[in-house]
């Protein structure tokens, strides 16, 4: 399945993409910041939770957005 | 990062080494089965597997070979050196395939209109230039030996501990038998023999991570167990990165999710999916992987930096599975059991990492450098023989090197410069990544911009890591040499395409 109207250039998905890896990256933590969840830190849990986010993003781009003009006839 | 986890396991019994000898000739197997599958004596045939692999076989064999020994002994080594950091390991694994959308549409859409075999046949294609095409397949080529030559060395670690041997006689043992299936095989069945024991291969490490996550609850306790005991004996390895080592987190992203896209096998590997479909859905699944193996080596990792702290003072941080293991070892002979799967997962994701560089070594060797400078018309055929020599050639020198390093224990400049190899695979990025996408974008900068990214980045090497000065500001600053040197690249390459296009378009 294949979306004619978006490429992967897109601003609007490095814009996601952005987001995303900005919240995955601990640089607006605390350093004291000792509170936990589920036995791991928050900064932590955070952070895996965004690079959960950016794989599903990534997947959903691949499966359903990819660009109708690369799309072989074979596929 | 070379493994030493098995030095201290304890050796194994004769039916686990009957299961390990059975595993490695079930290789040898399927590179028969592969050279009987082989449609036609050509080099896409042997090096791309012909018309190409289907959705399960493209998504095991990418994964078998990004994720090499390294990620599972390597990463919980580093986890256990520096804490809940090391979670930047996750993110660059991730970000290799966001850097994916940038060029595998197009790229792949190229590869199969022109039937190419190697990064450099685009580079062919797209600018027609030959000094390009030469530095290019340089800097594959010495990434990948250095690459190469680091799995070789694994091996021989790997199989260390496991036989009584003396560990320097198992090393070279290792190196030699391991090395002569893989010849074997990869000889024999090219693309299609090394694509398909990726299947067994990445099968048995997709099993091994599993297990090492049942292991690390299982034997140490609760997530809440760990994070208390660490932060009270080593809370800096609870807390969030800052300063240096939260741009050390950035750089690792942009280095490895850019310059790890680039490796030879796995832009080959594009090449070899049969439909967009199956390269898509392939890549779709690749991306949730980092979360079920480099976030359990992490977690591996900060469990024993926990626990086994008193253990492993002063003994080689790789070794943190090691110690890991023989624990689970002593207890049961389930437990003898669970360590023999994770070795046999250990050995199958150095091995698939090792035949697929050593199969695009061998590509890029005999296409690019061998018919592209000295002799252009020679038949397919033969081409693919001499694939096979070089292939040949190239084994039995790096298992010969890795061998003597070990016994010798000399470090050789020329290695330790090649462990840039990120920061060089990283100059072929505007040549790829900006160059499909612009027209405009002109050889002769790309080729400077290359040419002068690769000599800015190594010359870091020789660059003080301490004292004063501009270079050594840079080398300290958190970022690799390689993005600073990638910078420079894009701007050569950049204003240099439109420089001559405004030459042109006013003449």
């Amino acid at each position: 399945m294949t979306d004619p109207g978006r490429n992967y250039l897109s601003w609007k998905i490095w814009a996601v993409y952005a987001a995303l890896f900005g919240i995955s990256i601990p640089w607006y933590w605390p350093v004291e910041d000792a509170r936990t969840l589920g036995g791991f830190p928050l900064w932590v849990v955070v952070s895996i939770l965004g690079s959960a986010a950016i794989s599903v993003f990534t997947a959903w781009l691949f499966l359903r957005c990819w660009p109708a003009d690369e799309e072989d006839e074979a596929a | 990062m070379i493994l030493a986890a098995a030095a201290d396991v304890i050796p194994f019994g004769p039916w686990a080494m009957v299961f390990i000898a059975l595993y490695l000739l079930s290789m040898v197997l399927i590179g028969w089965l592969g050279m009987r599958a082989r449609q036609e004596n050509t080099l896409r045939d042997h090096f791309i597997g012909g018309s190409g692999v289907g959705f399960f076989v493209l998504l095991l064999t990418l994964f078998a070979t990004q994720y090499s020994g390294n990620t599972i002994l390597g990463f919980s080594g580093k986890a256990y050196r520096i804490g809940f950091a090391w979670l930047t390991c996750v993110h660059f694994m991730t970000a290799i395939i966001v850097t994916y959308l940038l060029f595998a549409p197009k790229l792949f859409k190229l590869a199969k209109q022109h039937a190419f075999v190697t990064p450099t046949d685009y580079l062919q294609h797209r600018f027609n230039h030959r000094g390009l095409n030469l530095l290019a397949t340089l800097i594959m080529v010495a990434s990948l030996s250095n690459f190469f030559l680091a799995q070789l060395t694994a091996m021989g670690r790997a199989v260390e501990g496991l036989t009584t041997l003396h560990p320097e006689t198992a090393f070279a043992w290792g190196v030699v038998i391991l090395a002569a299936i893989m010849l074997v095989y990869e000889t024999m069945g090219g693309f299609r023999a090394v694509a398909w024991t990726d299947v067994i291969q990445g099968g048995v490490l997709a099993l091994g991570f599993a297990v090492l996550l049942v292991l690390i609850f299982k034997e140490y306790g609760s997530m809440e167990e760990t994070t208390r005991r660490l932060l009270q004996s080593a809370p800096e390895k609870v807390r969030p990165p800052k300063g240096i080592e939260l741009r050390n987190w950035i750089s690792y992203i942009f280095l490895l999710g850019v310059g790890a896209a680039l490796y030879p096998q796995a832009i080959q590997r594009i090449y070899a999916a049969r439909s967009a479909a199956t390269l898509r859905k392939s890549m779709a699944v690749m991306a949730f992987m980092p979360l079920g193996t480099a976030l359990i080596a992490v977690l591996v990792g900060v469990t024993a930096a926990a626990h086994l702290s008193s253990e492993l003072q002063g003994a080689s941080t790789d070794a943190v599975l090691g110690v890991m293991l023989r624990h689970v070892q002593e207890q049961s002979l389930f437990g003898h059991a669970v360590v023999v799967v994770v070795f046999a997962a250990v050995l199958g994701a150095i091995m698939s990492t090792a035949d697929s560089a050593l199969l695009s070594i061998s590509s890029m060797v005999t296409k690019d450098l061998y018919a592209g400078f000295v002799n252009p018309t020679m038949e397919q055929g033969a081409l693919t023989r001499l694939g096979k020599w070089i292939s040949t050639v190239f084994m039995v020198t790096l298992a010969a090197l890795a061998v003597w390093l070990n016994n010798s224990g000399t470090k050789l400049t020329l290695v330790e410069l090649l462990e840039m190899k990120f920061d060089m695979l990283l100059q072929l990025a505007p040549a790829f990544m900006i160059a499909i996408h612009w027209k405009g974008m002109r050889s002769g900068p790309v080729f400077a911009g290359m040419l002068v990214g690769l000599v800015f980045a190594l010359s870091f090497f020789w660059v003080p890591a301490q004292g004063g000065g501009f270079m050594t500001a840079l080398k300290t600053s958190g970022f690799h040499p390689g993005l600073y040197a990638l910078l420079l690249n894009i701007v050569i390459g950049v204003a240099g395409s439109w420089i001559e296009n405004a030459r042109r378009s006013s003449t």
